[in-house]
C-alpha cells in the first residue's frame, strides 16, 4: 500500500486533476486514506453541468459559419470547458474528458458544428468514469466522429477505411494486432449510416449485402455493436487502453507488466474505467519515487493548473483560448487523429518559450503580443496568504514545495531568494516593505519560468 | 574506343555486380550493386542547403503525377480522374495536377526532378507509424528512434550536445519538432514560426548550468534545459540573419510560402543551417477530394516557385534542393465518397538548379498492384535520401551506409554526382521497367560525363544478343524502349559499357 503522506497525496494531485491550490491540498489532506480520497472526491460522480448556451441544440446549418456564429460558438464551448476544467476542485472528470477527447481525437476543421462536437464531449462526460467498450459502441455512432472518419455517407458496396482504419489502430488494439483485410470488413460493417444535423441514422440500404464478413478470425454479419463487442473479446483491446492510461497517468515509457495487470483489472470489471482508476492510483506502481515530477505537463494542464495554483478567481478564457494556440493544444482541434502525442513533443524551441510568456502574462497582465490579459495575479496578497509570508527563506522553501514537483536544488532556491530579496537582507524583508509587490512579481515569474515548473 | 570483355571476364564481373542487384527478398530494387569509395565527395561545394516539404496525410501520387494516357487510370477513378486535356503534359504519357503550372514551368526550366513509384518494402498504411518510417528512414519491419537527418547532423556535428555549434543546426518551421530531428543525444531542430517573434520569446528564458540528476524525471528536466539553451543560444543569430537577408519577390499569401520566404531570409542572410523542414498538411483525402487536392497543390506549386525565382535572383539557386515527401500515396481506385483510401508508392519531388530535371523510373503499373490494390513500390525512398546527402551535402558514401545501415543505388537526380565520379563509373543504369517484362521493356541510365557508351542485351550465359545503343552522350538521363515480344521468356541481362572500360549490369526477366 503506499504511504499516506505529503508527497503522494501531491503526486496523486498533479496527475489526477489540472493542478491544485494550496488549499486544495489540505482539503485531501483531510481524508483519511487514498481509498477514501478517491471515492469521496476525485473519482466521485458529480451531476452533469449545464450546457454552454442554447446553441449546442440548434440544428448546424452552413449559414451560421458565414455568420460567424460557428467561431463565436466554439470560442464560448472552449470557455465553458477551461472553466469547467477551473472549477473541478478535487475531481477528476474533467481530467478523463480530456483523455477521451485525446483518445477519440476529432478535429473541429472538419467537423465543422460546434452542435456535434459538443454532442461528442457530453458523451465523453457521461462516460468519463464508465464503461469503456459502451463509449466505444456509440462513440462509433457519433455524429461528429462519423463525419471526422468519413463514416457519414460510407456505403457497403465501396466503404470508406477511414472510421475502421483507426477504431482498430487508435482507439481499441493498436497497430500490429489486426490486417489490413480486417480494416476493409470491418469497414464494410461500418457502413449505412448519415448524418444530419444532430443526428446519425443507420440506412439499411447503404449497407454491406455480404451474407456475413470475418473481422479478426471471426464470420458472422457484424454489425456496430457486435463488431465492437468482437473486438473485445481480442487481448489486445484492454492492453491498449490501459497502456495509454499509464502514460497519460503514470508515466510515458509503460511499465508492460504493469499494463497487463491494469487490463486483467479492466477485463475483471467489465470494461469500466472507475474501478481500473482506483487501481491505478492506490497502486504502489503509481507512487513510485521515479515517476514523480517526470511528466512534461500538457498546455491545458500547464495554463488551467497555474491559475489553480495562483488561485486566480477569473482566469482570463480567452488568453488562455489564444495560448492554447500557440501551445499546440487548441482544445477540439488535435494535430490528426492520433491526437496530441504529449510529453516531449509538447516542447520545441518555440512552445518553450511561449510557455514562459504564459505564466508571465498571468503575473504582469500582459500577453507575449501586448494584448491586456484580465484577471491576473496581485502577488502581494498571494503572498501574504502563505503562513510563512513574511519569513523570506520559509516563504522559498514553501512555494517551491507547492509550484515544483521536481524539487529545486539549494542553488535554483538561492537564486529565487536573491530575486525576491531585490537587493535587502532576510531579517529586513517583509511583504509590507515598499516595493514588496515588485519583487514579488519578479519572484513568481522566476519560479514558473524555471523547466521545473513545467514538470508534474 | 570501349574494352571488349572476353566471356570469363564478363562472367567474373557479373557475379560480382549482381550480388545485390536484381529482385531483393523485399521485391524492391535499389540496393546498392557495388561498394563506393569512402571519403567525402570533395567536389560540392560547401554550404548546401536541403529544404525537405513534409506533405502531411497521404499525398495522392496519382493525382498528383498523373498517367492521364492510361485507361485503367480512369476506369479506376471514374470520379475523381483528372483528364489528359486538363492536365499539363511532361512526356512519356504523363502529366502533372492542372494546379501545378508554376512546378511545370521550373520542369521546363530543368529544374524539377520526379521520381516514380517511391516507397518501400512491405509498406505501411498507417498515418503515424508510415510518417516515422520516412523520417527515421527505417525499414518497415523495424522501429528506430531517431530521425535521419539527425544522424547526418549527428556526423555533421560530431561534439553536439557537448558543445553548441555557433549556427542551428537544422530549422523547422512551425511548432512541433519533428522525428526528423530527433536523436538519443538531443534534438537537432530549432523550431519557430518567425523570427522576430521567436528572439522575443526567448529573452525572457533563464538557464543556469546545474546537471540534472540522473533519474526519470531528471532525463525530462535534462531535456527541458536542453531545449531552453538552444532556443537561447540560436534566437538571436536566428533574427540577425533574416534581417540581413532578403526576399527579392512578394511570396503567395499561403503558410508554405510564408515558411520558405522565411527560409530564404535565412539563406541569403548567410545563415549556414545545412537542412530545413517545412510541412503542409491537408492531404488525407478519403472523401470529396478534387478541390482539397487541387488547392494544396497550387499552393505548393506557387510557393515553391517564388521560392525558387527568389533564390535565383540573389544568386542562392544553386545552394539549394528542395524535396517532398509524404507518409504515403493513395489507392488506386477511388472510394465511395469521391476521395482516395490510404495507399503506398507516390512521386517524389526534386527541385532546384542543379537537378537533373526528368521524369526518372518508369510510369505506375495500374495494374499490377498489390494485394490491396496499391501501387507497388519501384524505388526505395532512402535512394532518394542518400542520392541527396551525397551528391548535394557531399556526404561519402560510407556515411550515407551508417545512416541508413545498408547502401542504397543513387538516382540520377543531379547534373552532377561528385560520388558517381570519384567512383569512377560515371554512370547509373536503372532496373529495366517493367520487370519482369513483356512485349516491350524501357532502359534508363544516366551518363555525368561525356562518353561514347554501349547499352546491350546477353543471355545468362553472357552471349551478346543484341546491341541496343551505342553511340556518344553527352551528362543526361537516356530512356530506351526496347522490343522484345519476339524473345523466349527467361531471364537476360542488361548491360551498360563506357569507353572507360566500366559496366553495369543489370537483370531482366522477360515473360512473354
Amino acid at each position: 500500500m503506499p504511504a499516506w503522506n505529503a508527497k503522494n497525496i501531491a503526486h496523486l494531485l498533479s496527475r489526477s486533476l489540472f493542478g491544485y491550490s494550496k488549499n486544495d491540498f489540505s482539503a485531501a489532506q483531510g481524508y483519511a486514506s487514498f481509498a477514501d480520497l478517491l471515492d469521496q472526491a476525485i473519482l466521485k460522480d458529480s451531476p452533469l453541468p449545464a450546457a454552454p448556451n442554447t446553441w449546442v441544440t440548434t440544428v448546424p446549418a452552413a449559414s451560421q459559419t458565414s455568420s460567424g456564429e460557428t467561431g463565436t460558438w466554439y470560442r464560448e464551448f472552449n470557455y465553458w470547458w477551461f472553466d469547467q476544467m477551473h472549477k473541478e476542485s478535487l475531481n477528476m472528470r474533467e481530467k478523463m474528458v480530456l483523455f477521451l477527447h485525446n483518445h477519440f481525437a476529432n478535429e473541429r476543421d472538419k467537423v465543422v458544428y460546434p452542435q456535434n462536437m459538443y454532442a461528442q464531449n457530453a458523451l465523453f462526460r457521461k462516460y468519463a468514469f464508465g464503461n469503456f467498450k459502451q463509449l466505444v459502441k456509440e462513440i462509433s455512432i457519433d455524429p461528429s466522429m462519423l463525419i471526422y472518419l468519413d463514416g457519414n455517407n460510407s456505403r457497403g458496396s465501396v466503404p470508406n477505411e477511414n472510421y475502421g482504419r483507426e477504431l482498430l489502430e487508435l482507439f481499441t488494439m493498436g497497430i500490429g494486432n489486426y490486417t489490413e483485410t480486417d480494416v476493409k470488413q470491418a469497414a464494410k460493417v461500418l457502413s449505412g449510416w448519415q448524418v444530419s444535423g444532430l443526428t446519425a441514422t443507420f440506412v439499411a440500404s447503404r449497407w454491406y449485402t455480404e451474407a456475413s464478413v470475418t473481422v479478426l478470425g471471426k464470420t458472422a454479419k457484424f454489425d456496430v455493436n457486435s463488431l465492437i463487442d468482437h473486438i473485445f473479446t481480442q487481448k489486445a483491446t484492454a492492453e491498449f487502453i490501459c497502456r495509454k492510461l499509464y502514460k497519460e497517468f503514470v508515466y510515458y515509457k509503460p511499465n508492460e507488466a504493469f499494463v497487463l495487470q491494469m487490463a486483467a483489472v479492466l477485463r475483471s470489471n467489465n470494461y469500466e474505467i472507475k474501478p481500473l482508476l482506483k487501481f491505478l492510483f492506490t497502486s504502489d506502481e503509481f507512487y513510485t519515487a521515479a515517476y514523480i515530477g517526470s511528466k512534461i505537463k500538457n498546455p491545458t494542464e500547464l495554463m488551467v493548473g497555474a491559475s489553480k495554483l495562483l488561485e486566480l478567481p477569473s482566469p482570463d478564457y480567452i488568453n488562455m483560448y489564444e495560448m492554447s494556440k500557440v501551445l499546440q493544444m487548441q482544445l477540439f482541434q488535435p494535430p490528426d487523429v492520433a491526437g496530441w502525442p504529449g510529453q516531449r513533443e509538447w516542447i520545441s524551441s518555440t512552445t518553450y518559450s511561449y510557455r514562459g510568456g504564459f505564466s508571465d502574462s498571468l503575473i504582469t497582465g500582459k500577453r507575449y503580443n501586448g494584448v491586456a490579459v484580465t484577471g491576473k495575479l496581485f502577488a502581494l496578497s498571494y503572498a501574504q496568504s502563505f503562513t510563512n509570508s513574511e519569513k523570506a527563506v520559509e516563504f522559498v522553501d514553501d512555494v517551491c514545495l507547492l509550484f515544483l514537483a521536481f524539487p529545486a536544488t539549494i542553488k535554483k532556491k538561492a537564486f529565487l531568494l536573491e530575486t525576491l530579496l531585490a537587493g535587502t537582507i532576510v531579517k529586513n524583508y517583509s511583504t509590507y516593505s515598499p516595493g514588496a509587490n515588485v519583487n514579488l512579481q519578479q519572484f513568481f515569474k522566476a519560479v514558473m519560468r524555471l523547466p521545473e515548473f513545467q514538470l508534474c | 574506343m570501349k574494352k571488349d570483355l572476353s566471356r570469363a571476364e564478363f562472367l567474373r564481373r557479373m557475379a560480382l555486380l549482381s550480388g545485390g542487384v536484381g529482385i531483393g527478398i523485399s521485391g524492391i530494387p535499389g540496393q546498392a550493386y557495388a561498394q563506393l569509395p569512402a571519403g567525402l565527395a570533395a567536389s560540392v561545394p560547401s554550404g548546401n542547403v536541403v529544404v525537405i516539404i513534409q506533405l502531411s496525410g497521404g499525398n495522392d501520387g496519382l493525382n498528383t503525377v498523373i498517367p492521364a494516357e492510361n485507361d485503367t487510370y480512369f476506369s479506376k477513378r471514374p470520379d475523381i480522374a483528372i483528364k489528359k486535356a486538363d492536365a499539363l503534359a511532361l512526356k512519356n504519357g504523363m502529366y502533372l495536377h492542372p494546379s501545378m503550372t508554376a512546378i511545370k514551368s521550373l520542369y521546363d526550366q530543368g529544374n524539377v526532378a520526379i521520381v516514380q513509384n517511391v516507397g518501400y518494402a512491405n509498406p505501411n498504411r498507417s498515418h503515424f507509424r508510415a510518417t516515422d518510417i520516412w523520417n527515421t528512414g527505417s525499414d518497415a519491419n523495424v522501429v528506430w528512434e531517431e530521425g535521419w537527418a539527425a544522424r547526418y547532423l549527428a556526423e555533421k556535428y560530431p561534439s553536439y550536445p557537448i558543445a553548441m555549434p555557433s549556427q542551428p543546426m537544422a530549422i523547422q518551421l512551425g511548432s512541433v519538432e519533428s522525428l526528423l530531428f530527433q536523436s538519443d543525444v538531443g534534438r537537432f531542430g530549432t523550431v519557430f514560426e518567425d523570427p522576430n517573434l521567436f528572439y522575443q520569446l526567448v529573452s525572457g528564458t533563464l538557464t543556469d548550468d546545474e546537471i540534472p540528476p540522473a533519474t526519470l524525471a531528471g532525463d525530462e528536466l535534462a531535456f527541458l534545459k536542453q531545449i531552453s539553451s538552444t532556443s537561447l543560444q540560436y534566437s538571436t543569430i536566428i533574427r540577425d540573419k533574416a534581417l540581413k537577408g532578403l526576399n527579392s519577390l512578394t511570396y503567395p499569401n499561403t503558410n508554405l510560402a510564408r515558411q520558405l520566404g522565411i527560409v530564404a531570409k535565412l539563406i541569403t542572410g548567410g545563415l549556414e543551417t545545412p537542412v530545413y523542414l517545412c510541412t503542409i498538411g491537408g492531404f488525407d483525402t478519403h472523401a470529396n477530394q478534387l478541390n482539397q487536392h487541387a488547392n494544396l497543390w497550387k499552393q505548393i506549386s506557387d510557393a515553391v516557385s517564388a521560392f525558387q525565382k527568389d533564390l535565383k535572383t540573389q544568386n542562392k539557386a544553386d545552394k539549394v534542393t528542395l524535396l517532398t515527401f509524404s507518409e504515403f500515396g493513395r489507392r488506386v481506385n477511388q472510394n465511395g465518397t469521391t476521395g482516395t483510401d490510404h495507399g503506398t508508392a507516390a512521386p517524389m519531388f526534386v527541385i532546384g538548379n542543379t537537378v537533373r530535371g526528368g521524369l526518372v523510373g518508369e510510369n505506375p503499373n495500374l495494374i499490377d498492384v498489390d494485394s490491396n490494390g496499391d501501387i507497388k513500390a519501384k524505388f526505395d525512398y532512402r535512394q532518394v535520401y542518400s542520392t541527396v546527402l551525397s551528391d548535394h551535402l557531399g556526404l561519402s558514401a560510407v556515411s550515407t551506409t551508417a545512416i541508413f545501415k545498408k547502401s542504397f543505388d543513387s538516382l540520377p537526380l543531379f547534373i552532377n554526382s561528385p560520388l558517381i565520379e570519384e567512383a569512377g563509373v560515371k554512370m547509373i543504369l536503372m532496373d529495366p521497367a517493367p520487370n519482369p517484362a513483356s512485349g516491350q521493356v524501357r532502359i534508363q541510365f544516366a551518363v555525368f560525363v561525356s562518353m561514347r557508351v554501349e547499352l546491350a542485351l546477353f543471355d545468362m550465359q553472357g552471349q551478346k544478343l543484341g546491341l541496343i545503343f551505342e553511340g556518344d552522350l553527352a551528362n543526361g538521363t537516356y530512356t530506351y524502349p526496347v522490343d522484345i515480344a519476339h524473345m523466349p521468356s527467361g531471364t537476360y541481362l542488361f548491360s551498360l559499357a563506357a569507353s572507360t572500360g566500366q559496366r553495369i549490369t543489370k537483370r531482366l526477366i522477360i515473360a512473354n
